[in-house]
């Protein structure tokens, strides 16, 4: 197994990094970090977001994290959820 | 007797497949694709996706943005050999002069008068002007079904015996925005669109613009190419941007286009399907065709692997090539589609057929879930039996407004005593009502429009459910513009928010309020500068059915980088203001209790005054009206002023007239706040002596004449 290069954040804290942004960006102002499950899939969570806030979140993740999310098949496997996302970004993160 | 039809007897065409009627039809015929690299702007490598641009050279007449362009250049073609001048000119378009607007807001160019074609409604504006149209010149934008629309509003004025002939259709020419736009929604296919193939990956962009002149005869007059047999408009009410994924709102746009034709279903040869390329659009639309015609399909292709998707034009683009379809008998083709998606469970013509049309039905859905058919048929058929319509006045059952003073009671309160309603709401007052859910990624117009319905249909109890809903705005969703443009430009070109994107077209409010109410009948949004609301009260007592319920409502935002440059009449405002009116009416030709209805709308002209009076058909004006509500916009104060003195002498009327502008503020749908406060006043039965600086005014029987001034005049009729 590969190690994780020593400059990128643990998937723990950028799984949290990812869920205050998402509410941030997409103005969900009714739930709390914690009342989000890492496991599920984001479109037809309680976050009640769809395909156009993904592609909101899509823009902001490469801005920051400089990773390139382009068509909608790598979308729907990367956005299955925040533990998915989390470690996407991390395996092709050009920003830190 | 033969009823009288609505013939084509003139059509100009401009996109990527020519210009001009032969030109086009050859490249019909030949399958030309017009899409490849885009080269009107340039873009990132790893940004390119091929759009359809036109690339024939056409006459730009210095300072007017590629949109006016393309539209004079179709419009002229659709005017040769005529020797007559259209009563009204109607157009659907989205961009409008973004194309020349964005390149100056990039170079932070803060002059206002580089900004004057700038509007959607400046399009429609500028025909008129050039062909000396003296009557209403309409603009809708209801996005990608815009076109369209514009040609069942056009028969809908000569059904109505409001006109006899029209220059009527869409123009949209390519820019940034709507490229970055689509882009940022992954909805373009870098290999070009492909409708209807099992691999199609999304549209192209295109742009394009084609003007029809109609005219109605008991038979075809001389160059009779088609005639227009029917239109049909529906709202999905279903998701800003998705189809509804059982295309409910597209069977309810054909089959009302085909009942209004006065045929049934298996009469259509060819339908020019909507078809552009992108997963759901194209899956939506086989379903509603499958649910439409069963087994027995007709004709189906989408040109649009050919002409790329020319947004507001296509619709007008679509019709034009059906006309062509039934006059030349040719079926196009469906270019770009290789392997057919059998999981559509649809026919299509893949290549071009000579083959006789009689009957064609062209399709356009867009943004917002606005869809609108049109049924266009050979020019010797018999026209459907359809008796001359009346103009519906509207019954007011509920109002709103939004004012720098806040609701309606609030503004009512103060414009009776004659104190200011000018300044702007915060956003969080605009939308305290408003679930933050519902409006978590909304900016201030959408607000401001779900604010303004519903607190209308509250006003008129809850028994009320709207099924159609008119939508009049000055300038658009402007805080979503601007943030678009200034993301891109600040990135380089490399990030934008496609949120801003889909809500900044002009029908996204309107869109809004639909899904609020689950209306699925007509929706439109009609611009035109200071006569926007104007716009879609006409447009609503010509389309809305007797006894239907709708929501009629106008509004702006002011923003503040934007509104000055845009709005000539804002920037000598010492408190910048916006704000809207809302009404909540029923459709009748038997008005009874407050009702309002468009009685004058025309081009400003050196006898305004009695040209008024001409369009008013009343003789003692006195006796008809106690008071004028007077909309003078401060950019045309001088030009607005003489129009009014001219009209007072012309109708001899020295009652009270009230400046409404001084209380509102200066904002193109400052009108719709007058018309209902107006109301208001109807129903309380006098003028309070706060606004006629003296005794109060008993109504009587009389009414409020709501006018605006300018470049165009225009009266509202408001009477219990």
């Amino acid at each position: 197994m590969q190690e994780a290069p020593v400059d990128k954040l643990p998937v723990d804290k950028l799984i949290d990094e990812l869920k205050r942004k998402v509410l941030d960006i997409l103005n969900i102002q009714d739930i709390g970090l914690s009342d989000i499950d890492t496991n599920s899939p984001l479109v037809g969570s309680n976050l009640g977001i769809d395909s156009i806030d993904i592609l909101e979140l899509v823009t902001v993740i490469e801005h920051d994290y400089g990773v390139k999310i382009d068509n909608k098949e790598l979308g729907e496997k990367v956005f299955a959820s925040f533990a998915s996302l989390a470690q996407y970004i991390a395996d092709n993160r050009t920003l830190i | 007797m033969t009823p009288e039809g609505i013939f084509i007897t003139g059509l100009g065409i401009i996109s990527p497949l020519g210009k001009g009627r032969l030109s086009t039809v050859s490249s019909l015929k030949n399958s030309f694709c017009g899409i490849h690299n885009v080269n009107v702007f340039t873009v990132a490598p790893d940004q390119l996706m091929p759009v359809a641009d036109v690339s024939i050279p056409f006459e730009v007449e210095p300072g007017v943005p590629r949109t006016h362009a393309l539209a004079l250049a179709a419009a002229r073609d659709a005017m040769e050999g005529k020797n007559c001048i259209p009563d009204a000119v109607i157009m659907g378009v989205t961009t409008g002069g973004m194309p020349k607007s964005e390149v100056l807001l990039k170079s932070k160019v803060r002059i206002p008068q580089e900004y004057t074609y700038h509007g959607a409604g400046t399009i429609a504006t500028y025909l008129a002007e050039h062909f000396s149209c003296q009557g209403p010149a309409l603009t809708i934008s209801t996005a990608c079904s815009s076109g369209t629309a514009a040609i069942i509003i056009a028969r809908e004025l000569i059904r109505h015996g409001k006109a006899e002939k029209v220059l009527v259709g869409g123009a949209d020419a390519l820019c940034l925005f709507t490229y970055f736009g689509f882009f940022s929604l992954q909805l373009m296919d870098a290999r070009g669109a492909r409708p209807l193939d099992k691999d199609r990956a999304g549209m192209s962009l295109g742009e394009g613009a084609a003007v029809l002149f109609i005219e109605k005869s008991q038979s075809p007059p001389p160059g009779s190419i088609a005639q227009i047999l029917g239109g049909g408009i529906s709202c999905d009410a279903y998701h800003p941007t998705a189809p509804h994924p059982a295309g409910d709102g597209a069977v309810k746009a054909m089959r009302g286009a085909i009942a209004d034709a006065g045929i049934s279903v298996g009469d259509i040869e060819y339908v020019n399907l909507h078809g552009t390329a992108t997963q759901d659009n194209d899956a939506s639309e086989a379903i509603a065709i499958r649910t439409l015609f069963g087994d027995r399909f007709p004709a189906l292709s989408s040109t649009k692997g050919m002409t790329g998707h020319s947004l507001g034009a296509s619709g007008a683009v679509e019709c034009a090539l059906c006309s062509l379809s039934v006059s030349e008998g040719i079926i196009p083709g469906t270019i770009g589609c290789t392997n057919l998606d059998t999981k559509l469970g649809i026919p299509a013509v893949l290549h071009p057929e000579n083959h006789p049309v009689r009957i064609a039905l062209s399709n356009s859905f867009g943004f917002g879930g606005n869809n609108a058919s049109v049924v266009i048929g050979s020019a010797d058929l018999r026209p459907p039996e359809r008796p001359l319509m009346h103009v519906r006045s509207l019954n007011v059952i509920g109002l709103a407004c939004l004012t720098g003073a806040g609701g309606a009671d609030a503004s009512f309160q103060k414009f009776s005593q004659g104190d200011s309603l000018s300044g702007t709401l915060s956003d969080e007052e605009i939308s305290r009502d408003l679930p933050q859910r519902q409006i978590r990624r909304l900016k201030r117009l959408p607000r401001m429009a779900l604010a303004l319905a519903n607190a209308a249909r509250k006003d008129a109890g809850d028994k009320f459910h709207p099924s159609s809903i008119f939508f009049g705005t000055g300038w658009g969703p402007l805080s979503e513009t601007y943030d678009f443009l200034t993301k891109l430009f600040g990135s380089d070109m490399r990030f934008f928010s496609p949120t801003d994107f889909i809500n900044s077209v002009h029908n996204a409010p309107a869109g809004q309020v639909a899904m609020e109410f689950k209306a699925m009948g007509t929706n439109l949004t009609a611009t035109g500068g200071d006569y926007s609301f104007e716009q879609a009260l006409l447009m609503a007592s010509l389309l809305a059915s007797e006894k239907e319920e709708l929501m009629l409502f106008g509004a702006d935002e002011m923003h503040p980088e934007l509104s000055p440059l845009f709005d000539p009449s804002v920037p000598g405002e010492r408190i910048p203001s916006d704000g809207g009116g809302a009404l909540m009416a029923v459709a009748t030709t038997s008005p009874s209790g407050p009702a309002i209805t468009p009685v004058v709308y025309r081009m400003a002209a050196k006898d305004s005054g009695w040209a008024i009076m001409n369009d008013l058909k009343v003789t003692d004006f006195h006796k008809h009206y106690a008071a004028i509500f007077a909309g003078i916009p401060s950019a045309y104060e001088k030009m607005a002023g003489d129009q009014l003195t001219d009209f007072l002498s012309s109708s001899k009327f020295n009652g009270p007239v009230i400046h409404y502008r001084k209380y509102t503020g200066q904002y193109a749908t400052s009108s719709a706040v007058a018309a209902a406060l107006a109301v208001k006043i109807i129903q309380q039965g006098f003028l309070p002596a706060g606004l006629t600086h003296a005794d109060e005014v008993s109504l009587g029987e009389k009414g409020i004449l709501v006018m605006g001034f300018g470049p165009y005049c225009t009266a509202v009729d408001i009477r219990n």
